[in-house]
């Protein structure tokens, strides 16, 4: 009953929301639906004023979201105000469409970061916790590769080189090889990193010992070490899931798919209100129903031992040279930057448009002409410092979330996350207005939430520990209980977790620039040279290489970076 | 440990997925099919627009079933905008507002109907009555009967020299009575004269069209068109590299290195690009400066360094097509002052990928001549608001000016006058306007365009507008295409000639 409640709250908040969107941004709808009909028709008055007259707007946003919902009550998803065709009619087929590639996206992320994992699960059934280093940097390079550049390479290679697979289209299952491949490997890095800290802790937990000691065959000690450590996973696997069906704008547009993204962000750009009501509404309900039975099936894979005091999670030992490695390959990447800032980012050649690298272009010229080196160097700072400060709140918000959760429910988290981020940035622009804080904002209202999750999993599995319940008998105060026995076991993980996410969230911030919030179009920073120059990715590799390898090296050096006190 | 339950919920959870997976969801339809699934004479198409009416003429889907060629207008244009025959086969003005039509005979829509007066007088009326009716007719009080079977009178509410050119407009293509079931959005389905006929929509992914044996001017050479709505240009490019797409409308210049040189159709197309400077707020309301931002700017590095040569350099708003060969009058302008670094803001938006490169090249031209400039680089849908308000010093914009009537008059009356619609410039000026008038009321083609070249010149004497270039559209093909129609109004693709040898 009360998970109803929520849900038609948090439905009838979200279509308000979008409801008020036209109000919010002070763009006149007229003008908006005119331009998605007739790209150059002039907006005279008069013109403005029968399309008016035609989509007999609501007064107010109130009014209008009441009179949707009224409609939605009687299963009718209104119709939309550019085609004036029956929403439902467009929507359903795309969330279909989505919900395969999301799906089946998810799945393999899976599959890839649990053979991601199998090392560390193997030292695990040998006794062993050290070690795992290589398998945590290539997860946390793979964490780092933009979605886009991967997507470009895989049609360049795979579709068009070795005609493996087609280009693009969704007519069939051949179709969706190339975009989830293009999903799942940067979701792969993400999982299997979460997933490699998991098998760590269970490692270390004290029944591994007393199984091993008792003879138990190796693949059965792996099975099950596997088992309790993909149950920290499911939940974010679940959000990884309803994320992607509103937010894969860029790989829909690459692959040419007609899902969920590109449709909301297209209505949302025309505001077509009815049409992102519908589309918000669908995430929602769908997020709502998934976040509860990610809970679900957390508790369920965990089984009674999450009542009954019976989990021992600790925190795992630190990896001793890790912090040498990432301070040589930050040494590095410090060179090439310094090298960088030493240099003029803003001279422009025209002449020299794409120049491959030589000596006065040690890394080649960009499509104006400009230093790719220098842009680098200068544009370091500008990718890292904002990303940093992003990642530095959301570990606290989603830390501090996640620990307070004693009754793990559905709620706020699931409905941000299913928000396609485009519309989440849309309606922060509009209220907020240009400029890099939109863009900050924008990506901290959803970069919490896996932190929020992860935390929210680990943080009961440690209140199911012995140790938990002894301190809690014997009298220990909340904050004791959270500083002594919480803090230890959940931190580090989740902290790891989001310095993975770091080169996830710098792109981020540059995929909103499109919208004129975030770094501006001169700006160096890294997510936006790769956003305005993925094109070229063919013809002159080494200007999207820069940035992109700066992002990967990001990657590496946050999953070597020692976290442990 | 209790692994019982949690066997059951993994089982439970793969089945889940695998269910997904089985009964997966996909945009179906045999257009977008899978790699080399090419039929015989059957043509694979990419276009660039997914439909956003449902293929209603009465929105920008017209020129998508017109490049489909699917329906088919009464008048085409030529190269200099001119009206010529098509489903109409004469006409002849009575009066200064009324024009009698000869239609062409033995025209028979997909659905067996003939084309007769009383259906091309019914398909003008549910344009005309329609509110906002399409921008070639919109408020001139059009109507049209049927006066025998194949002559129909029009008539203008008040005097209209253009009144034939006005039809070719591709939201005026002729749909038997049947499409109009729904008067507000007409359905091209079975309804139209061209050499082929849809038979079925695949939402906006994609259509199927068979070929028209019954056409009027003969059988087409293809057997059909397989049309896929590609919005993304890399993506169309690379279908069209895997050979999965016969022909892809819109290649992207960044792509064209890609192609081999043969594989691309270059057409002039009637859109200009160029910067327009606010002659209402700002320091461009100085005469003087904006003679210092036209000194600074030049247009060709981004000509042949941005678009690599693919563009032509504009020397005023009329291309030299336009022109005919006619001389362009001595432009005199306000004397070039000094900037002395005053701060001006320039917009573009991104939805043109090459727009925001040349607005980079621009602003350091300008820069390098003593402007401090900001630019800005938005999404064409969030940034018109302002650009209408005036709220930039300088606006880099990609336009039309042919319009889809074919003439320029119009273009100068809604963007270069006080009460134009589309005025990035701001520009007021009782001249220009009295001017644009006086052209708007010529009835000789000829006549207009010499006073359109006229004003163009009275304009660029304002200092108000830097011209840079003419736009051309790209047709990428695969070898073995030929017959395609390349009109510089981008109305005709495939025609009766269009054939595929694979």
């Amino acid at each position: 009953m009360r998970g109803l409640l929520t849900g038609v709250a948090a439905v009838t908040g979200t279509a308000l929301l979008v409801g008020a969107l036209p109000w919010l941004s002070g763009r006149d709808i007229a003008l908006s639906v005119l331009r998605a009909r007739e790209t150059d028709r002039n907006p005279d008055p008069a013109t403005l004023a029968a399309i008016r007259a035609q989509l007999d707007l609501p007064a107010d946003p109130v009014t209008g979201t009441l009179q949707w919902v009224g409609g939605l009550a009687r299963g009718d998803l209104g119709r939309s105000w550019v085609s004036g065709r029956p929403v439902a009619e467009t929507l359903l087929p795309a969330f279909g469409i989505s919900l395969t590639l999301a799906g089946t996206a998810a799945l393999a992320a899976l599959v890839m970061a649990v053979l991601l994992a199998v090392p560390a699960l193997r030292r695990a059934a040998d006794g062993r916790t050290d070690g795992g280093r290589l398998a945590s940097v290539a997860a946390g390079a793979l964490a780092a590769l933009p979605e886009f550049v991967l997507a470009v390479l895989l049609v360049v290679v795979i579709a068009i080189g070795l005609r493996l697979a087609p280009t693009s289209g969704f007519a069939g299952p051949e179709h969706l090889v190339l975009p989830v491949l293009a999903l799942a490997l940067p979701a792969a890095g993400l999982l299997g990193r979460v997933l490699g800290d998991a098998v760590q802790s269970t490692a270390a937990e004290a029944w591994v010992r007393t199984w091993r000691a008792a003879g138990v065959r190796r693949g059965v000690v792996m099975a099950e070490v596997g088992r309790r450590a993909v149950t920290a996973m499911v939940p974010l696997l679940l959000l990884l899931l309803v994320g992607n069906l509103g937010a894969a704008v860029v790989i829909e547009a690459v692959f040419d798919i007609p899902g969920l993204g590109g449709i909301s962000l297209k209505a949302a750009l025309a505001q077509d209100v009815p049409v992102v009501q519908a589309a918000v509404a669908l995430l929602v309900g769908l997020g709502l129903l998934i976040g509860g039975g990610g809970i679900g099936l957390h508790r369920l894979l965990v089984g009674p031992a999450l009542a009954g005091a019976g989990l021992t999670p600790e925190a795992s030992p630190p990896a001793p040279q890790a912090g040498r490695w990432a301070a040589g390959v930050a040494a590095v990447l410090g060179a090439v930057i310094l090298a960088g800032l030493l240099r003029d980012p803003t001279a422009q050649d025209p002449g020299k448009r794409l120049a491959p690298p030589s000596w006065a272009h040690p890394l080649g010229a960009d499509p104006l002409g400009r230093d790719v080196l220098a842009r680098f160097g200068h544009g370091a700072l500008l990718s890292v410092g904002p990303a940093l400060a992003v990642s530095a709140v959301v570990l606290a918000v989603g830390l501090l979330v996640g620990l307070r959760a004693h009754s793990a429910r559905a709620g706020l988290a699931d409905v941000l996350n299913a928000l396609p981020a485009v519309v989440v940035g849309i309606v922060v622009a509009a209220v907020a207005g240009p400029g890099l804080g939109s863009a900050l904002v924008a990506v901290c209202l959803v970069a919490w939430i896996p932190l929020a999750v992860h935390a929210r999993s680990l943080a009961a599995e440690a209140r199911a520990s012995g140790f938990y319940a002894a301190a809690q008998t014997s009298g220990a105060g909340r904050w004791y209980l959270v500083r002594a026995h919480l803090l230890p076991v959940v931190g580090p993980p989740v902290l790891r977790h989001a310095l993975t996410r770091l080169p996830a969230v710098a792109l981020a911030l540059a995929g909103l620039s499109f919208l004129g919030i975030g770094a501006g179009p001169e700006s160096p920073e890294w997510g936006r040279t790769l956003a305005d120059t993925a094109v070229y990715l063919e013809r002159a590799p080494w200007v999207v290489a820069a940035p992109a390898l700066g992002l990967i090296l990001l990657g590496v050096i946050a999953s070597l970076v020692r976290t442990e006190r | 440990m209790s692994p019982l339950p949690t066997r059951r919920s993994t089982a439970a959870l793969g089945l889940a997925s695998a269910t997904v997976l089985l009964t997966g969801c996909f945009s179906g339809g045999s257009s977008g099919g899978p790699t080399g699934a090419a039929d015989g004479d059957r043509l694979r198409l990419a276009l660039a627009f997914p439909p956003v009416a449902a293929l209603s003429p009465f929105s920008d889907d017209s020129v998508l079933i017109s490049r489909m060629g699917v329906a088919e207008t009464l008048v085409v244009f030529d190269e200099s905008g001119a009206a010529q025959p098509n489903l109409a086969e004469s006409w002849e003005f009575t009066d200064d507002r009324t024009v009698a039509l000869e239609l062409r005979e033995g025209v028979t829509f997909h659905d067996g109907s003939p084309m007769d007066a009383e259906a091309v007088a019914g398909a003008l009326t549910a344009a005309a009555d329609i509110d906002p009716a399409p921008r070639s007719v919109s408020g001139i009080g059009l109507t049209a009967r049927a006066v025998d079977e194949d002559t129909v009178e029009l008539q203008a509410a008040e005097p209209d020299p253009l009144l034939v050119q006005r039809l070719g407009s591709s939201a005026l293509v002729i749909l038997s009575p049947a499409a109009y079931a729904d008067p507000a959005a007409p359905d091209p389905v079975g309804t139209g004269t061209g050499p082929f006929e849809i038979t079925e929509v695949n939402g906006e992914s994609g259509a199927t069209l068979d070929a028209f044996a019954e056409h009027w001017a003969g059988k087409p050479a293809l057997s059909g068109v397989d049309v896929r709505f590609v919005s993304d240009a890399e993506t169309r490019t690379n279908a069209l590299r895997a050979e999965e797409v016969d022909v892809a409308q819109n290649i992207p210049i960044a792509q064209l290195s890609a192609l081999d040189e043969d594989q691309v159709i270059s057409v002039p197309l009637p859109r200009l690009t160029g910067l327009f400077l606010n002659t209402a707020e700002g320091p461009f309301v100085d005469a003087a400066l904006r003679s210092a931002a036209i000194e600074a700017v030049d247009p060709r590095p981004v000509v042949e360094q941005i678009y690599e040569g693919q563009v032509d350099l504009a020397e005023g708003f009329l291309s030299e097509g336009v022109l005919g060969g006619d001389e362009r009058p001595e432009v005199t302008r306000a004397p070039v002052g000094d900037p002395a670094g005053a701060t001006i803001r320039l917009a573009t938006w991104n939805d043109r990928p090459e727009l925001p490169e040349a607005a980079a090249v621009v602003v350091d031209q300008l820069r390098s001549a003593g402007f401090t400039v900001e630019l800005v680089v938005q999404e064409y849908a969030t940034l018109e608001p302002d650009l209408l308000a005036g709220a930039f010093d300088a606006v880099l914009a990609s336009r039309l000016y042919l319009g889809d009537t074919g003439d320029p008059v119009g273009y100068f009356e809604s963007d270069l006058t006080c009460e134009g619609s589309y005025n990035l410039a701001r520009l007021c000026d009782p001249a220009i306007d009295a001017a644009v008038a006086a052209a708007a009321q010529l009835v000789d083609p000829v006549e207009r365009r010499v006073a359109a070249v006229e004003i163009e010149a009275q304009v660029l004497g304002t200092g108000a507008f830097v011209p840079l270039l003419h736009e051309r559209s790209r047709i990428g093909v695969l070898p073995g295409v030929s017959g395609l129609g390349s009109d510089p109004f981008e109305r005709q693709l495939v025609t009766i000639e269009t054939a595929v040898q694979r």
